[in-house]
């Protein structure tokens, strides 16, 4: 036994790491966290996409993906989720001025995009049930309608996250807490359209 | 600390939305986008030539909207967000092509041809 291990040891004196070098600030760690999600959220759409490009020329005897989907139609969802996105993307320009109300009315023109878009797949796949073309059918649907609504139930909860941070805003103004929220939606919302790039090329096209 | 670093406001996720960046982030999508409709509906193509393109127009719309929206870039700031999003990219290709790999090895062996 050497004299090192029977030294005193003083527990209160003990420094086991630097607080002041290794700390992460409260929003750069929920950003980065939030930013992991995410990407473990996009794993999902790799698999989902990959289910769809195992099964999705499986018909079984049911309409096929030229008979059941309108490439113009996607395109104008497209542009709609693209200018929602863009306008929350101004809305947190302008949150970098401390500029409330045009974060507020910025947030508010992507939710009204957002609503649209939502509404324009809710009328899409109501006409698609009222015609018998249900996700049972066939493998191609059954893939067709998993990746579609996933996609659009995340815009549903990205519209909610929204309706909550503008309460926020105007509630509480720009905390610590609600700004990194709003950084956190920043990466959901701007998520949403990189997703739909692959939902429109790759099952409307 | 100081003022600067008890201002949310004033932190550099905060600071570094750029109007411009995201501007172009949306006009550049929805030009690549037009382009692969306008490709992509056009009738008598070859299925592997026509998906090829229409991967790549993909590819470069998500890699601009990276860089734009995403500001994924080596700065301080954003280093570790691009590096756990560089090192998902592996991920990305095992669950794709393996999973692809396995679904094609079983079909070859259970699926009766042209019973689709």
């Amino acid at each position: 036994m050497t004299s090192r291990t029977t030294e005193t040891v003083e527990p209160g004196e003990i420094v086991l790491w630097d607080a002041r070098h290794d700390s992460h600030d409260r929003i750069a760690t929920r950003t980065f966290g939030f930013w992991l999600y995410m990407l473990s959220d996009a794993m999902i759409f790799a698999a989902l996409f990959t289910v769809y490009a195992i099964l999705g020329h499986n018909y079984a005897g049911g309409p096929t993906a030229a008979q059941i989907l309108h490439p113009g139609r996607a395109l104008i969802e497209t542009l709609v989720v693209f200018t929602s996105v863009l306008a929350f993307g101004l809305g947190m320009s302008a949150l970098k001025h401390g500029n409330r109300s045009a974060v507020l009315n910025w947030i508010a023109v992507a939710f009204v995009l957002g609503v649209a878009f939502v509404g324009l797949e809710i009328q899409a796949f109501a006409h698609l049930a009222n015609h018998g073309i249900v996700p049972q059918r066939s493998a191609f649907l059954s893939a067709f309608y998993t990746i579609v609504l996933t996609h659009g139930l995340h815009m549903v909860f990205g519209l909610l996250w929204m309706a909550v941070m503008a309460v926020q805003v105007l509630r509480d103004g720009f905390t610590d807490n609600v700004v990194y929220r709003l950084l956190n939606l920043r990466i959901f919302w701007h998520f949403q359209a990189v997703i739909w790039v692959c939902v429109f090329v790759f099952i409307y096209l | 600390m100081n003022n600067s670093a008890q201002n949310a406001l004033h932190h550099p996720e905060v600071q570094m939305a750029r109007a411009p960046g995201y501007v172009a982030g949306f006009l550049i999508a929805s030009v690549l986008m037009v382009i692969a409709f306008v490709y992509g509906t056009r009738n008598g193509l070859p299925t592997t030539e026509r998906d090829t393109v229409l991967a790549v127009i993909a590819i470069v719309a998500m890699t601009i909207q990276s860089f734009l929206l995403f500001h994924l870039t080596l700065s301080k700031t954003q280093r570790w967000h691009t590096v756990a999003f560089v090192l998902t990219i592996p991920l990305f290709a095992l669950l794709v092509g393996l999973s692809m790999w396995m679904f094609h090895a079983l079909a070859l062996r259970t699926m009766i041809p042209g019973l689709h």
